[in-house]
């Protein structure tokens, strides 16, 4: 194998497109949370978890349209496949995704005794929009299989993500919140943490098993030694967050943001196992990266737009994330 | 049905569910923007409730624009997996660039635009503002250049059934492309004076008669009056381009069944497709030739040239005739409210009787001009490239059919919910007029917000 442009260039966007999975998994997945936390939130509470996200949750939805975009441009071929053996759950998430949206939008329009009705479909939606991301998680994990087993799995991936998401959201309200919502969210988080462990345990006990040529990977002398220290880093991350958790809220609010930062780096250590354990397939097991990816010059197209305007999106989420840092005030458009 | 009936029926409502929003917001942002710059300018507070009034509507669509547009990326896999196969190499780039340059634009700038008046100086405030408004064109010039070069494709060539890009300037610039995005983008305007003038209309009825509530009517009504005479000119130059490239569209548009001079202009008909011809046919002698061709002789193509492989008759020309008859009427009712505002400085009641109901007449000529250039490509998915047919997955029916249904279901929940809010909206703002205090106003002075605490 020679390491030209067209031997590259597919390895490339496969490398974006997990990272803007990951990013898209790590930022809604902190304001899903916050939706699925709904269902056990005060009316009056909800008002300061929803200004927690507003100015946020467009942008980090952008990040799943990049996903699915990069997909769909850099390899057209698995897009088709993976999307039309998804289609059900799709379009679950889809259907999850636009009720939160107008959700979040509408409550606050309407007339007040409307709210609460808007509250609760702001729930249903980001619920439904986790779930079917885990199950579809829980699908390709066992290479978009059909049967009762694969349905069943997807279903525990489904309840194990969407707690994940409740802990990333409960992980943002510690940091964006105070008082009485705080205390209460370092409940949450602990109560979905223990979740998150049976998820990630369950994804990683089936991957291997799913397919031989994983376990091969995985089991074998010298690649246990590159693996390992996932697991093992992951482990020590879990037991640092948990034993934190029993220390919040701190005096003067310290650490608050790093219960956040220890989750988004499990989700990555997580991310970074499966995107070992899969390469060099898109398609599990059926099309490599490089025989679905586009025509060369299409893919260096692509690239030399995203080598321009990422990084300046990139500062500029950063930007906005510093205006509208600290404590979450009211929302209003003035 | 099979599956690839079902698969167009839900891409049509999917599609035409979505192009409302964007429609409007991609003028409304520069409208917001003109509000806050005349404020900037006069200091007029009235502006700012303006502002503060159509920065909600701005809000909603926005919002919809987006969850609808999600489900639209996700359409191209779920159901036309064909599409990317063939064309990909195209598309993707098209697609690719859409989504870094226009949505994380839009996207995260909105928060400070929506958001931020407080929390960002004046002049970052506007600046979200334009870049938010540009970010909303952009996307419209990225997905239009798409849909132009499925209608005229250029610049690439095909190797093992594959389209390969040979040109992109050509790809972008494809022939219909700059009549389409102008026609697309005055559309955008036309649409948002219309729904501007409509519901001030509305206030105005209700016995509102506070400034604000001028000053938006005013814009409305005048930017309406000053963009359709344009739209006009340009639409007919479009139908020209499509004479061109797409002749066997401008035959059905046209009803045309033969190819021949002084052809006339069908003003009503139920084209038979099983006869091929025009039954109740009421026509202007030698028009369709005049405006086509610039001469009563002029040949113009006839639908009999390219059997079997033209659209569908009626649809196109239904809709082709609903849009430019709402077209005409905007023409008449601008420029009588314009005449009313300008010399008489208020508006007849009967004016804005007539106006009110005009709020979404927009929406009415955009989707039939939609449902003209998209149904005219049919056969084609990819104009002489790829069939429709050729481009559907394999899903089962049942499941398409299942998704369709609880898609149109949620869409006419939203689209009355939508209405609802948006009446709701316009009744308060009638009630409150000019007297509530502007918000934010109490505490700072508006011209001067708050930088952010840290
Ligand atoms: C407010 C909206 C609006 C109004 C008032 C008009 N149009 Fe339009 N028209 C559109 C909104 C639109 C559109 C939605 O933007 C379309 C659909 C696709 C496109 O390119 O533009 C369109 C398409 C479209 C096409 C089809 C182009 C093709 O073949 O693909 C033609 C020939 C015209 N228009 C011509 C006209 C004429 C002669 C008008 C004069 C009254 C007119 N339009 C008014
Ligand atoms: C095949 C067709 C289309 C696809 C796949 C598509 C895709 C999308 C997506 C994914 C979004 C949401 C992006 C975000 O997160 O901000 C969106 C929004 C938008 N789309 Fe489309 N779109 C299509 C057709 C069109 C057309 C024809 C136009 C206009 C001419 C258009 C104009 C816009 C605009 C202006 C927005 C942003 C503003 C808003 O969200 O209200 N789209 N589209
Ligand atoms: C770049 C943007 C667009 C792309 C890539 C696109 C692509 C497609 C595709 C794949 C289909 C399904 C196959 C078929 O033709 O039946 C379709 C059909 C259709 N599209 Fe578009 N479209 C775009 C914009 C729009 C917009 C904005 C509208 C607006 C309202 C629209 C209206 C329709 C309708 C009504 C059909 C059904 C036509 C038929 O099946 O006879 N399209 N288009």
């Amino acid at each position: 194998m020679t390491y030209d442009w067209n031997f590259l260039l597919p390895l490339i966007f496969a490398g974006l497109m997990g990272v803007a999975i990951l990013v898209y998994v790590i930022l809604d997945g902190f304001d899903l949370g916050i939706g699925i936390l709904f269902a056990v939130a005060e009316d009056d509470e909800k008002d300061r978890m929803i200004a927690a996200i507003g100015p946020f949750w467009d942008a980090n939805e952008t990040w799943l349209v990049l996903a699915a975009g990069l997909l769909l441009a850099a390899f057209p071929l698995a897009h088709g496949v993976i999307l039309t053996a998804l289609y059900l759950p799709v379009f679950a998430l889809l259907f999850g995704l636009i009720l939160r949206g107008i959700a979040f939008d509408f409550r606050a329009k309407v007339p007040l005794r409307h709210k609460r009705r808007w509250n609760t479909l702001f729930f249903i939606g980001s619920l439904i929009a986790s779930l079917a991301q885990g199950y579809m998680l829980g699908v390709y994990v066992l290479g978009l299989e059909t049967g009762a087993g694969a349905i069943g799995f997807g279903l525990l991936v489904a309840l194990c993500l969407a707690a994940s998401y409740a802990a990333m959201g409960a992980a943002w309200l510690i940091y964006k919140t105070e008082g009485e919502l705080q205390l209460k969210a370092v409940r949450f988080l602990r109560q979905a943490l223990i979740f998150t462990v049976v998820g990630m345990v369950a994804v990683s006990l089936a991957t291997p098993f799913a397919s031989a040529r994983i376990y091969e990977k995985w089991f074998s002398w010298p690649q246990i030694a590159l693996l390992a220290p996932l697991p093992i880093l992951t482990g020590i991350v879990f037991l640092l967050l948990w034993r934190l958790s029993f220390r919040m809220p701190a005096p003067g609010d310290q650490h608050a943001l790093t219960p956040f930062l220890a989750l988004a780096a499990i989700f990555a250590f997580g991310f970074a196992g499966l995107a070992y354990s899969f390469y060099p397939y898109v398609v599990p097991d059926r099309l490599t990266i490089w025989e679905a990816a586009a025509a060369p010059g299409s893919l260096a197209i692509i690239l030399a737009g995203t080598a321009i305007t990422l990084p300046i999106m990139i500062g500029a989420s950063f930007y906005v994330y510093r205006v509208f840092g600290g404590k979450a005030t009211d929302l209003s458009y003035d | 049905m099979d599956a690839l009936m079902l698969s167009r029926l839900q891409f049509a409502a999917n599609i035409s569910f979505h192009i409302l929003f964007p429609t409007i917001t991609i003028t409304l942002g520069w409208v917001l923007l003109y509000f806050k710059l005349r404020y900037n300018a006069t200091g007029d507070g009235a502006w700012m409730r303006a502002y503060f009034f159509w920065v909600k509507v701005f809000a909603l669509s926005f919002a919809l624009g987006v969850v609808t547009g999600v489900t639209m990326t996700f359409q191209f896999g779920t159901n036309w997996p064909g599409f990317m196969e063939h064309v990909g190499n195209i598309a993707g780039p098209l697609l690719a660039y859409e989504i870094l340059t226009a949505f994380f634009l839009e996207a995260v700038f909105l928060g400070i635009m929506l958001f931020g008046f407080r929390r960002v100086s004046n002049f970052v405030h506007t600046l979200a503002t334009v870049l938010v408004a540009a970010g909303t064109t952009l996307s419209a010039f990225w997905i239009l250049a798409l849909n132009s070069w499925m209608q005229t494709p250029a610049g690439f060539e095909m190797i093992d059934g594959v389209a390969h890009p040979t040109d992109w300037w050509d790809v972008i610039l494809n022939p219909s492309f700059p009549y389409r995005l102008v026609h697309m983008l005055l559309a955008s305007g036309l649409t948002v004076s219309f729904l501007i003038a409509g519901m001030s209309a509305l206030r105005f009825l209700a016995g509102d008669r506070s400034e604000s509530m001028w000053k938006a009517l005013r814009t409305g009504v005048f930017l309406g009056a000053t963009l359709i005479p344009i739209q006009i000119f340009v639409g007919d130059m479009h139908g020209l381009n499509t004479l061109e490239h797409q002749p066997q569209k401008i035959a059905a548009m046209e009803a045309n069944w033969e190819t021949r001079g002084n052809v006339p202009l069908v003003l009503f008909a139920w084209p038979d497709e099983e006869a091929r011809e025009n039954r109740y046919e009421i026509a202007v002698p030698g028009g369709a030739s005049l405006i086509l061709r610039h001469h009563v002789d002029g040949v113009v193509p006839g639908l009999n040239d390219f059997e079997g492989n033209h659209p569908p008759v009626a649809p196109v020309f239904f809709s082709f005739r609903v849009m430019v008859g709402v077209g005409v009427l905007m023409l008449l009712l601008s420029w009588t409210a314009a005449f009313f505002l300008w010399r008489r400085d208020t508006l007849p009641r009967a004016v804005a009787l007539a106006y009110a109901p005009m709020a979404f007449s927009g929406w009415v000529a955009t989707l039939a001009g939609w449902y003209t250039t998209e149904i005219g490509r049919q056969p084609w998915l990819v104009t002489g490239v790829l069939r429709t047919a050729d481009a559907v997955g394999p899903v089962p029916a049942a499941h398409v059919g299942f998704t369709l249904t609880v898609y149109v279901l949620l869409y006419i929940v939203l689209m009355v919910v939508y209405l609802g809010v948006l009446t709701y909206l316009a009744v308060k703002a009638a009630r409150d007029g000019d007297k509530t205090p502007l918000p934010g106003v109490e505490d700072h002075a508006l011209s001067q917000p708050m930088q952010a605490e840290g």
